[in-house]
């Protein structure tokens, strides 16, 4: 008896270990064909003051264990992600935008300054009450967040857990695609999912178990999306490697496209 | 005693030349006092006098020749009288309810009946008028005054207009001088003085108020849309209540709307109160706005006023033009998205050839970006100028946008940017013309800096900027609102602009930051900054004063924005009897004036009386159609006038009034001396007090009206030429005794 459970268990090991291993070396051939660059030059102009900064926000992660703790950060794609969709913004569009991203969080006033806040891997954050209620005072001071890169059915509830601790009274609900979010420059008809760079070479463009992309918002009493909720796609991976020949271009210029949209809506509305 | 002296009162001196009734000429009298001179000089050399003494002597004995001399010819007043019994009297008597004050009336009655009447009649017949809502010739007066209003003026432009069928010789005028009908202006002194009526004018009544709170007017906008702020000013003044506190309430239907605890200043002085309420819902408003008496106020009446306003039920249309995307658009459409009296249409570029259109009616609306035609941009009421270069404009929109403002009526907002004003080349573009600063003549003036908005004294007191009823509440809120994200140097203001706030960037000067002026038919405001979004961003999301701000502002820059046809009346508050001028302003479809229009205006009264009456065009404004009219009860009246081009209407307007029940006569009620000085004065009259008026009728003879004869009245033997000649003598007589030459 005592024989079969020590059998169990070093079987498990050497799966997990077979598992990790062979994610390992999965990683790093995609991160040969991705390669992080240490390259986070300050962009030039970026002392300049704008119209228009894109913040992203830093928050505090769930605790995690397992291949959960692996991923899930406010810096993931940081900054390079940031600074070429602000390459595109810039060369797109009439916005007077900086060229660099601003960090925010939800611990000092500064947020107020920066009408649209982007977030990452919303998916592991974990708001304590006082970051969720001032997160829900900047949406209805008249604040727009943009949220990218969550996945499954796991990061789905520990994003909503989180945000279901200011913003519960009204419901998440799916974007029609003639709201004019998706026309207020481009038209985005016919979306496609946008994958992640683990993806790579795209044969599948989901991740876990979230197969079909959405394009969610939570709506102030006006009925105006304040924050527009990528669900299931990855926006940050597309404009990270829009300049790398192995990330495919049509979803990068989606990618583009929805968040140009994004922040015209969240300027206009 | 000027009569003992001088034989004649000093009026006939006055009015009378000199002249020597001795027949003799008189370069002959001028001769004989060379010659006197010259005897007296030669007498005086031979005695070889000192200096001085002969020069005493000399003109005392010249000075009693002088004298005798010119007494010789017989000096005399040639004046001109009337001629007894051929010229009319006119007494007229002030019977309007102020008379009842302070027993003015009995007073008038019996210096009538008992002294003035019999002594005027001697001399001329009499004729008795009564002044009130209308003059009228009566045979003897009322038993007491009940006009409900004062019109001296209609009176005596009856009587100066009788002048031409009958000799008037003069008016004799008794009255408060209260008159309320506003008719004894320049036209009525002219019929006066072209007849050559004078007017003697007796006053009745103390010349101060006493023991007495007042309200002497009371100021609100005719029109305004629904649910806006109204600033209330209210003039008064008092005697007796020094330093009193007292309570100014303001009702509507019996409800009180606003309130606030005034302390009263010094007698006699004027001073203003302000006070803003809410318009409430559309319909005729009438405010009853009111001070509460104190205990033995001479006159209680006074304490009240009424005033209507017309809340209409409109929603302007302002269009907003951004030349690229920017967090202010964003703001200020929510600001006054959930305002049911404003509706913002609004175009932004947000790349170089697309624009994204919100508040649109329909799809094809400003499709091609922004309007070229009349037709689709006077169909807005505002307009707002954002972010965009003067050279973006065609220069065929740069003159429609002027004309916007000019010819149209409609109001204009210019907002800082860093392509905006002087840096976006306004400054050296004819739009630089309608601006209500003088921009600066160079670029670099927008500054992404924190400024604090800091209100004028005329700010303070503007409805534009007061985001708190309270105006001292107002202005400490302003002084605690979060910085703007943003400034802009905006030159100096130019003359006949009003700056309502400045932008105080730390340590950097003062620039105008919300500029407001007229310009034609239109206004234009200027905001210098287009970061307002940080008093929204940067302040708990309940507080309103980002959204009461804007509503504010684009409700004076589009709230009353005149369309084709406006109608007006001469008054809001119409005295008994007065005549109301209908006034019609009527434009083409182009907004010039309409010359071929038929205007047409129906009329509600109380009670459900109406009336149409037909506007005739001006003969010398074209475009302006006028009638007058009588309202025949007193309450609120609602005139509509309509204009059609043939067939087609090209608008309608209304306009309310109310007509009076006589209150007015117990305002301003002590006597208006002034007034009646004035009128004597500039008629050749003279003003009495009633305890000298018995001596009027003997003055009343020396007129110019009527049928009149020339007098010669002697005045060489006047007590007081002898009493010279006596002085004169007796003068050398002490001279010499004092010298020893006697």
């Amino acid at each position: 008896m005592r024989m079969r459970k020590q059998l169990v268990v070093l079987l498990g090991a050497v799966m997990l270990a077979g598992t990790l291993g062979a994610f390992q070396r999965g990683y790093q051939s995609i991160r040969r064909l991705f390669p992080e660059s240490d390259d986070d030059m300050i962009p030039a102009g970026a002392q300049e003051k704008a119209e228009f900064y894109f913040a992203r926000l830093r928050y505090p992660n769930v605790r995690a264990t397992g291949i959960w703790a692996m991923r899930g950060s406010w810096t993931v794609d940081y900054p390079k992600a940031d600074r070429q969709f602000l390459q595109g913004l810039i060369r797109l569009t009439r916005i007077h935008a900086n060229p660099m991203e601003r960090v925010v969080d939800l611990v000092s006033d500064e947020i107020f300054d920066y009408p649209f806040v982007y977030v990452v891997e919303p998916g592991h954050w974990d708001l304590p009450e006082s970051q969720a209620r001032k997160l829900r005072e900047f949406i209805d001071r008249g604040g727009f967040l943009m949220t990218d890169d969550f996945h499954g059915t796991f990061e789905w509830e520990l994003f909503t857990a989180s945000l279901n601790k200011a913003f519960a009274d009204r419901p998440i609900e799916d974007i029609d695609d003639g709201d004019p979010i998706f026309h207020v420059l481009y038209d985005l008809d016919g979306r496609v999912q946008v994958p992640g760079i683990v993806n790579y070479p795209f044969h599948k463009t989901y991740e876990y178990d979230g197969i079909e992309p959405k394009w969610r918002a939570w709506r102030d009493s006006k009925g105006r999306i304040a924050i527009a909720i990528c669900f299931n796609m990855d926006q940050g991976d597309a404009w990270e490697w829009a300049d790398n020949p192995h990330y495919p271009e049509k979803y990068a210029s989606q990618a583009y496209r929805t968040a140009i949209n994004y922040i015209i809506y969240a300027m206009t509305h | 005693m000027f009569e003992l002296l001088f034989n004649y009162p000093l009026s006939v001196y006055r009015k009378g030349t000199f002249v020597f009734s001795s027949g003799w000429p008189a370069a002959l009298l001028a001769a004989s006092l060379l010659v006197a001179l010259a005897a007296v000089a030669a007498l005086l050399w031979r005695r070889r006098l000192p200096r001085k003494r002969a020069l005493v002597m000399g003109a005392l004995e010249w000075g009693v020749l002088a004298l005798l001399l010119v007494l010789l010819w017989q000096p005399a007043l040639s004046v001109t009288v009337l001629k007894p019994q051929q010229n009319v009297v006119a007494v007229v008597v002030d019977t309007s309810q102020s008379m009842g004050l302070e027993q003015r009336y009995a007073q008038a009655k019996r210096l009538v009946e008992e002294g003035l009447a019999g002594e005027l009649g001697k001399r001329f017949p009499v004729r008795l008028y009564q002044a009130g809502e209308t003059p009228s010739r009566i045979d003897s007066l009322p038993a007491g005054p009940s006009a409900r209003r004062t019109d001296l003026g209609a009176a005596l432009r009856q009587i100066a207009a009788e002048s031409s069928l009958l000799p008037v010789g003069a008016v004799v005028l008794l009255t408060d001088g209260a008159d309320n009908a506003g008719n004894l202006g320049p036209d009525t002194i002219q019929a006066l003085r072209r007849a050559r009526i004078p007017v003697h004018a007796v006053g009745f009544g103390t010349e101060r108020i006493s023991n007495d709170v007042e309200m002497l007017d009371a100021e609100l906008p005719a029109r305004v849309l629904p649910q806006s702020r109204l600033s209330l000013m209210v003039t008064l003044r008092q005697a007796g209540f020094r330093d009193k506190t007292a309570r100014l309430q303001v009702k509507e239907g019996g409800r009180i709307v606003a309130q606030k605890d005034i302390r009263l200043r010094s007698d006699g002085e004027t001073w203003r109160e302000t006070l803003s309420l809410n318009a409430g819902d559309a319909g005729v408003k009438s405010f009853e706005i009111s001070v509460a008496p104190f205990p033995g106020e001479s006159n209680e009446r006074n304490n009240t006023l009424e005033r209507l306003v017309d809340v209409r039920d409109r929603k302007p249309r302002l269009l907003y033009f951004e030349g690229e995307p920017r967090w202010e658009m964003k703001f200020i459409r929510r600001a006054v998205e959930d305002d049911p009296q404003l509706d913002l249409a609004s175009i932004v570029r947000t790349t170089e050839n697309k624009f994204y259109r919100q508040g649109i009616r329909s799809p094809k609306e400003l499709e091609r970006g922004f309007p070229s035609s009349v037709e689709e941009l006077f169909a807005f009421q505002g307009l707002i100028i954002g972010n965009v270069e003067a050279g973006y404009f065609t220069p065929a929109q740069q003159t429609l946008i002027r004309e916007f403002a000019d010819r149209r009526g409609g109001g204009i907002l210019f907002l800082g940017g860093r392509a905006a004003l002087s840096d976006g080349g306004w400054h050296r573009s004819p739009l630089a013309e309608i601006l209500p600063v003088v921009l600066p003549d160079r670029k670099g003036a927008f500054h992404r800096e924190p400024a604090t908005a800091e209100l004028t004294r005329a700010g303070m007191e503007s409805l534009v900027t007061r985001i708190e009823e309270d105006q001292e509440k107002n202005a400490s809120r302003w002084k605690a609102l979060p910085h703007l994200a943003d400034y802009q140097e905006s030159g100096a203001p130019k003359p006949g602009a009003t700056v309502l706030a400045e932008a105080v960037p730390g340590g950097r000067g003062r620039h105008p930051l919300l500029v407001t002026q007229t310009y034609g038919r239109g206004r234009v405001a200027l905001l210098a900054t287009g970061g307002t979004w940080r008093w929204q961003m940067a302040q708990d999301a309940r507080d309103q004063s980002h959204e009461m701000f804007w509503r504010q502002l684009l409700r004076w820059v589009a709230g009353s924005v005149e369309e084709r046809v406006t109608l007006l009346t001469s008054c809001r508050i119409c005295q008994p009897g007065e005549e109301v001028l209908l006034r019609a302003e009527v434009r083409d479809r182009n907004y010039l004036p309409a010359s071929g229009a038929v205007v047409a205006a129906h009329l509600m009264g109380p009670g459900g009386v109406a009336d149409t009456v037909e506007l005739a065009p001006s003969r010398t404004e074209p475009g302006v159609y006028e009638a007058r009219w009588r309202a025949a009860r007193p309450g609120a009246w609602l005139a509509e006038a309509v204009a059609r081009e043939g067939v087609d209407e090209l608008g309608r307007d209304t306009a309310t009034f109310h007509l009076a029940d006589g209150s007015a006569e117990f305002f301003r009620t002590e006597q208006n001396r002034e007034l009646l000085e004035r009128l004597a004065a500039q008629t050749g009259g003279r003003y009495w007090r009633p305890e000298d008026a018995r001596g009027l009728g003997r003055e009343i003879e020396l007129s110019e009206a009527g049928i009149t004869v020339r007098e010669t009245r002697a005045v060489w033997n006047a007590p007081a030429a002898f009493l010279l000649l006596a002085g004169l003598k007796a003068a050398e007589w002490l001279v010499r005794r004092r010298w020893g030459a006697i």
